[in-house]
C-alpha cells in the first residue's frame, strides 16, 4: 500500500466513472469501463488481494468488456440525448445523495486497513483460519482453502449460479429452430478462418494454445499462487473467445459445440457436487473432505487438498463453458450464426 | 557492478519514458486516425517492453551479487521477458486490427499526409477491391 499511487488510481476511478457518464457513445462507454475495472484490479492488487485482483483483470477488464461490446454492436449505439432532466432522474439524484452521504459518514466508522484488532481479524474463526489452515490441508495460499475447503458450500453455489446465468442467457435470448439448424452445419468443416486477416489469425493461433495451458496452470497452481478454478476458467472461456473473434464464430463452435459446452457445464457441477456426496456416502458431511483419505493418498491434509484441486477443475469446466455460450449466444441475438 | 546495473536499468526505463512521451504527443498532435494509430502502435510497444527490460535488468542484480543463493531471481526475470515477448506479438497485432477496421469503415485520410491528386487508387477503390489484391 503506498497512498500517493492509491489516490491517484482513486483520482482516475471517479475520472472513469464520471466519463462512463458522460460519453454517449455506448461502444466508447464500454470501453471506459474496461479501464475502470483495471483500475480497481490495480488497487486490489495494492492491497494485497491478488486473486480478486486476477479475477477482475480476466472478467472485468477482459471478458465482460467484449460481451458489452457484443451486445451493444446489436443494439443502439448511442444513448438517448434527453436533454431535460425528468422527475424520476431528480428524485433518483435525491435518493444516491442521500446514499451517498450515509455511506460516506459510516466510511468514518472504518477500522484502518490491516488494522489487527479490528472486528475480521480478532474473530476467532479468523484467527483458526490463519494459524490452522496449513496443517488442516497443506495448501498455502489460504484464499483457496477457505474459498474450496472451509467455505465449500459458497462457492458450489457460485458455481451454480455461473450456471444458471447461462441457462437464463439461453432462455431470453436463443433461438431454438436455428440452433438445429446449426447442429447440421457444424458438421462440415469450414476451413480456419478463411475470411480472416492472415495476421490477426496467425498471431491468435500462437497466443490461444499458450493462453489455454497457462489457464490450466492457473487452475492446477492455484493451491500455492494466486489463482484458482474461477481464473483458470475465465482465461480458458476468453481463448475461445478469441478463437471466435479471430478464425470465425463457427470454428469456435466447431471445437466446442454449444451443447457440448451445456454438458461440461453440468458436468462441472456433478463433479463439485458429487464430491460433497462422496464424503456423505463415506459416513461424514457434505463436502467434508477429511473422510476421503480412505480412497485418495497421502493422508488426511493431503486428501483435503487433493479435493479442492478436484473441486476446481469442475469450477472450472462449468467458467470455461458458461462463458463462451454467454458470448456466442450474444454476439448472434443467439442464431449462434456470423458473429462480430 | 551494483552502480553499473542501476544505471543500465535506470536508463532503459528512462529511454521507455522518452518513447511514451512521443506516443502520447503523437496521439494528441497527429492529423489523422491512421497516423494516430501508427504513433500509438510503435511508440506504445517500445516504449513498454523497454521499461520491462529495465526491470528485467533491475531483478536480475541480486543473481550477479550472489548466484548460489539468488538463483530464484532468474525466474522472475525470465517471467519479465515472457511478459515483453507476449506484448511485442500482441500489441502490433491489435494496432493491425484497429487499423484495419478503421480502413473498413473508411475513415478519411487528412489531406497533409495522403496527396488526393496524385496518381493512384482512391481509399474507395482501394477498400472495394479483395484482399489480395490490395497485396
Amino acid at each position: 500500500m503506498i497512498w500517493q499511487l492509491d489516490l491517484i488510481l482513486l483520482i482516475f476511478l471517479v475520472i472513469t466513472a464520471l466519463i462512463s457518464l458522460r460519453v454517449r457513445d455506448l461502444l466508447g462507454a464500454s470501453m471506459v469501463f474496461g479501464i475502470y475495472s483495471f483500475l480497481i484490479c490495480l488497487l486490489w492488487a495494492g492491497m494485497g488481494a491478488v486473486d480478486v485482483a486476477f479475477t477482475e483483470a480476466a472478467v472485468g477488464a477482459g471478458v465482460s468488456t467484449v460481451i458489452l461490446v457484443a451486445t451493444v454492436y446489436h443494439t443502439r449505439r448511442v444513448t438517448g440525448g434527453h436533454k431535460r432532466a425528468s422527475g424520476m432522474k431528480v428524485l433518483s439524484l435525491l435518493l444516491m445523495l442521500v446514499l451517498g452521504g450515509v455511506l460516506l459518514h459510516a466510511s468514518g466508522d472504518f477500522p484502518a486497513l490491516g488494522d489487527p484488532t479490528s472486528p475480521a481479524n480478532d474473530h476467532p474463526v479468523a484467527q483458526y483460519y490463519i494459524e490452522g489452515s496449513y496443517q488442516d490441508t497443506k495448501v498455502p495460499n489460504l484464499v483457496t482453502s477457505v474459498l474450496a475447503d472451509y467455505r465449500g458450500y459458497d462457492t458450489l453455489f457460485e458455481t451454480v449460479v455461473v450456471f444458471v446465468a447461462g441457462i437464463g442467457i439461453l432462455a431470453v435470448i436463443g433461438v431454438p429452430t436455428a440452433r438445429m439448424r446449426r447442429e447440421e452445419v457444424c458438421g462440415d468443416t469450414a476451413q480456419f478462418g478463411e475470411d480472416s486477416d492472415l495476421i490477426i489469425l496467425q498471431t491468435c493461433r500462437l497466443v490461444v494454445p499458450v493462453l489455454q495451458l497457462f489457464a490450466l496452470y492457473v487452475i492446477a497452481h492455484g493451491h500455492h499462487s494466486p489463482g484458482g478454478g474461477f481464473q483458470g476458467g475465465v482465461l480458458f472461456g476468453a481463448s475461445y473467445i478469441l478463437l471466435a473473434l479471430s478464425g470465425g464464430l463457427r470454428e469456435a463452435l466447431r471445437r466446442l459445440s454449444e451443447s457440448m459446452s451445456f454438458r461440461l457445464a453440468a458436468c462441472g457441477i456433478v463433479i463439485y457436487a458429487g464430491f460433497g456426496l462422496l464424503c456423505m456416502a463415506l459416513g461424514s458431511s457434505f463436502l467434508d473432505y477429511a473422510i476421503l483419505d480412505s480412497i485418495l493418498p497421502g493422508g488426511v491434509a493431503m486428501a483435503r487438498s487433493h479435493s479442492m484441486l478436484i473441486v476446481e477443475a469442475g469450477v472450472g469446466f462449468t467458467v470455461t463453458t458458461i462463458l463462451f455460450v454467454i458470448y456466442a449466444n450474444l454476439a448472434t441475438r443467439g442464431k449462434l450464426e456470423g458473429g462480430l | 557492478m551494483s552502480l553499473f546495473f542501476d544505471i543500465l536499468a535506470g536508463s532503459l526505463m528512462a529511454a521507455g519514458l522518452i518513447f511514451f512521451v512521443g506516443t502520447v504527443t503523437g496521439m494528441l498532435r497527429f492529423p489523422d486516425f491512421y497516423t494516430r494509430m501508427h504513433a500509438g502502435g510503435k511508440g506504445d510497444t517500445l516504449s513498454t517492453i523497454l521499461i520491462l527490460l529495465g526491470a528485467a535488468v533491475h531483478v536480475s542484480e541480486d543473481f550477479f551479487h550472489d548466484p548460489i543463493h539468488q538463483w530464484g531471481v532468474l525466474l522472475v526475470m525470465v517471467k519479465i521477458l515472457g511478459i515483453a515477448a507476449f506484448l511485442m506479438l500482441t500489441s502490433p497485432t491489435s494496432t493491425h486490427a484497429l487499423m484495419r477496421a478503421g480502413f473498413e469503415d473508411a475513415h478519411e485520410t487528412d489531406e497533409t499526409v495522403v496527396d488526393k491528386d496524385q496518381d493512384g487508387p482512391s481509399l474507395e477503390e482501394l477498400q472495394s477491391r479483395t484482399w489480395e489484391e490490395r497485396s
